[in-house]
C-alpha cells in the first residue's frame, strides 16, 4: 500500500480534484457551474481545488464575462493529460499486482 | 463531494463515474437538422414542380430562401454557443465536418461547371447527394446515432440511382434524401434530447 501512495500523483489523488480532472478529460472545456453540478461540491471547495490544479499546470482557467455575468471556464492542459494518463496507469499497475 | 484520499479502487470508480456523466450528456437537439431538412425538401420539391409542371425558366430561384436560413443559422449558433456550459470534442469535430461539407459543396458547384461543360446540370444531383452523405454519416458515427449513419448511407444509395433518371426526376431524389438523412434523424435526435432533459 505504501508503494501505491508513493507512486500516485498527490495532486490527482484527491476525490474532488480527480473528479474535476476526469470530467475535463471527457470534454473540451467546461464552465465552473457544470463542474459544480456534476461533482456536487460547494463553490468554495471547488474553487480551492481548481486553483490547486491550475497551480500544478494541469488545467487552464479562463475568467471572462458572459452577458454581464462572470464566467469561469476550465480546460485540461497537455501536461494535465499526461499526468492523468500516468495516474491511471499507476492505478492499473497497482490493481494488477 | 468530500476532499479525502481514496483507495485505488475508489479512484478508478470515481474516474469511470465522472467520465460516464460527461459522456451521457447529449447536446444535439436536432434543431438545425430539422430546419435544413425541411427547407431543402420544400425548395427541391418546389423546383421540381416549377420545372416539370410549369416549365419555368427560373425554377432555381426558390433556393434563394436558403440565404435567409443561413443568416438565421449564424444567429442561432452564436446564441447557442453563448449559452453552452460545456463544449465537447464531439461537437467541435462535428462543426468541422459540416464546415468541410460546405467548402466541398461550394468547390464542387464551381468545378462541375468547369469539368462537365454544357451538360453540367445532369451531374449536380448525384454529386450533391454523394457529398451530403459524408457529413450525415460522420455525424452519426461521432454522435453514435445509427439513424444518421443510415441516413448517410441512404444518400449514397440515392446518388447511384440519380444518374439513371431523367433530369426532372433527379430533383426528387433530394427531398427523399432530406427525409431519410435530416428530417427523420432530426425528429429522433429531438426525442432523445427531450428524454434526456425529462
Amino acid at each position: 500500500m505504501f508503494l501505491v501512495f508513493k507512486d500516485l500523483d498527490p495532486i490527482l489523488h484527491s476525490q474532488l480534484r480527480l473528479a474535476v480532472m476526469s470530467l475535463l478529460m471527457s470534454v473540451r472545456e467546461a464552465e465552473f457551474t457544470f463542474l459544480k453540478e456534476k461533482t456536487n461540491a460547494t463553490a468554495g471547495n471547488l474553487s480551492v481545488q481548481i486553483q490547486k490544479l491550475k497551480d500544478a499546470g494541469y488545467i487552464d482557467v479562463i475568467k471572462q464575462f458572459k452577458e454581464n455575468y462572470p464566467q469561469t471556464i476550465c480546460k485540461v492542459t497537455p501536461s494535465g493529460i499526461k499526468a492523468f494518463d500516468q495516474y491511471v496507469r499507476n492505478l492499473q499497475a497497482y490493481l494488477t499486482k | 463531494m468530500q476532499d479525502e484520499n481514496l483507495s485505488p479502487q475508489e479512484s478508478l470508480r470515481l474516474i469511470e463515474s465522472m467520465i460516464n456523466q460527461a459522456k451521457n450528456r447529449f447536446s444535439e437537439d436536432g434543431h438545425l437538422y430539422l430546419l435544413w431538412g425541411w427547407a431543402v425538401l420544400v425548395c427541391s420539391t418546389a423546383q421540381f414542380v416549377l420545372l416539370h409542371f410549369f416549365h419555368s425558366q427560373y425554377h432555381y430561384y426558390v433556393w434563394m430562401i436558403t440565404w435567409i436560413i443561413l443568416i438565421y443559422q449564424v444567429l442561432y449558433l452564436r446564441k447557442k454557443y453563448r449559452k453552452e456550459r460545456v463544449r465537447t470534442y464531439a461537437s467541435n469535430i462535428i462543426g468541422f465536418v459540416w464546415l468541410t461539407f460546405l467548402i466541398m459543396i461550394f468547390l464542387l458547384s464551381f468545378l462541375i461547371g468547369n469539368i462537365a461543360g454544357a451538360d453540367y446540370y445532369r451531374h449536380i444531383s448525384p454529386i450533391m447527394l454523394a457529398t451530403y452523405g459524408m457529413p450525415v454519416f460522420l455525424s452519426g458515427v461521432i454522435l453514435r446515432f445509427p439513424p444518421l449513419i443510415l441516413g448517410g448511407i441512404g444518400c449514397w444509395v440515392l446518388s447511384t440511382i440519380a444518374p439513371v433518371l431523367e433530369y426532372d426526376y433527379q430533383m426528387l431524389m433530394t427531398p427523399v434524401a432530406m427525409l431519410i438523412a435530416w428530417i427523420i434523424p432530426g425528429y429522433l435526435l429531438r426525442k432523445k434530447y427531450k428524454n434526456q432533459i425529462a
